[in-house]
């Protein structure tokens, strides 16, 4: 999943609910040029110190067990997923 | 203070009284630490054998990337390796989590004591089986067991270290370690290891406060997480009779 060239990486974010185990059930899968490489997840307010901050949930392919930072925004977990897919 | 060594070793033999002077005659020179220091770095030539009288430290590893990898948490009565003066460099590195009573042990006083005290030397021996067998246990629960488990299986075996060096009351014990320690230690993320703990505490399980765990209910916390206290190797809960025959002679030493 590596940019070809000058083309960048088309990141696409889809809503999906998800099961953690926890109240913290709102969540994004991230496909990148129509392949699923994460399952982002929004920190609900009343567990979490950092509420409303994305965290990856789950990494596939070479996002697999990176231990990421836990995002404010969308965008800047979506920067993320493009620099690990491009190193 | 100085008892946590005595009391360790005796949680594996009885010592005699001499043996527990020489003990004693180990730690004279206490030195304080503060928290989130390190006591040797990886690279580092080991002249001493670092013995812990209290407080939390730990092993452990920074990858390039800067993430941390704890492998080893050391409490009152551990020692830093005790034969790691036999290797040339470290390979890893020892900080404290709280602050920490510390003394560096000659590597001299450790040969010495060894020498003249059969019942030191085996316990000695007995220190570095159970930190073999501590880290087994470690890559079974890393590898094996889902986050909730894993750290309860943390809390059970904290209990039965820090209860063998008489640091746990009511079930309760001092944990200096953060949510990130933790994740560093289990393999875990911050935030399942912050779901982990809530979890653990819907379950009536445990409780944590300003710095200290209870262990709610002993016996439902093991069952959850399956744990087996046979790796540490405690004389209460092992095999006494049998290993008694297999060290004649040692009524006679001290």
């Amino acid at each position: 999943m590596s940019e070809q060239g000058n083309v960048e990486t088309l990141i696409v974010l889809q809503p999906i609910a998800v099961d953690t185990g926890s109240p913290d059930r709102e969540g994004m899968l991230v496909m990148a040029n129509g392949l699923l490489v994460a399952v982002l997840v929004r920190l609900d307010a009343s567990e979490h110190a950092r509420s409303g901050a994305w965290f990856i949930e789950a990494g596939l392919g070479r996002l697999a067990g990176r231990r990421a930072p836990v995002f404010d925004t969308l965008e800047d977990a979506t920067r993320w997923v493009r620099q690990c897919l491009r190193g | 203070m100085q008892q946590a060594l005595t009391r360790k070793l005796e949680s594996f033999e009885p010592l005699s009284d001499q043996a527990r002077w020489a003990l004693n005659g180990l730690t004279l020179k206490v030195r304080q630490v503060g928290a989130r220091q390190d006591l040797i770095q990886e690279g580092d030539k080991p002249d001493n054998v670092l013995l812990i009288l209290d407080g939390f430290a730990c092993r452990y590893k920074v990858l390039p990337d800067g993430q941390r990898q704890i492998m080893a948490l050391l409490v009152p009565g551990d020692f830093c390796d005790l034969n790691v003066f036999i290797l040339d460099e470290m390979d890893h590195n020892i900080g404290t989590i709280s602050a920490c009573k510390v003394v560096d042990v000659p590597r001299k006083a450790i040969d010495e004591i060894a020498a003249h005290h059969s019942s030191i030397a085996r316990a000695f021996w007995w220190c570095s089986l159970v930190d073999g067998a501590v880290l087994r246990e470690w890559l079974v629960n890393m590898g094996g067991r889902a986050p909730g488990q894993r750290i309860a299986h943390l809390l059970c075996e904290l209990l039965m270290r820090l209860e063998a060096v008489g640091r746990v009351t009511d079930n309760s014990y001092a944990f200096p370690l953060t949510q990130t320690d933790i994740a560093e230690t289990m393999g875990l993320s911050d935030v399942h290891v912050n779901r982990t703990l809530r979890e653990l505490r819907a379950l009536g399980l445990i409780h944590l406060k300003s710095r200290v765990l209870t262990i709610l209910d002993v016996e439902r916390l093991k069952a959850f997480c399956s744990f087996a206290p046979n790796y540490l190797h405690l004389r209460n809960t092992r095999w006494g009779e049998r290993r008694d025959l297999s060290w004649p002679g040692r009524a006679q030493e001290g």
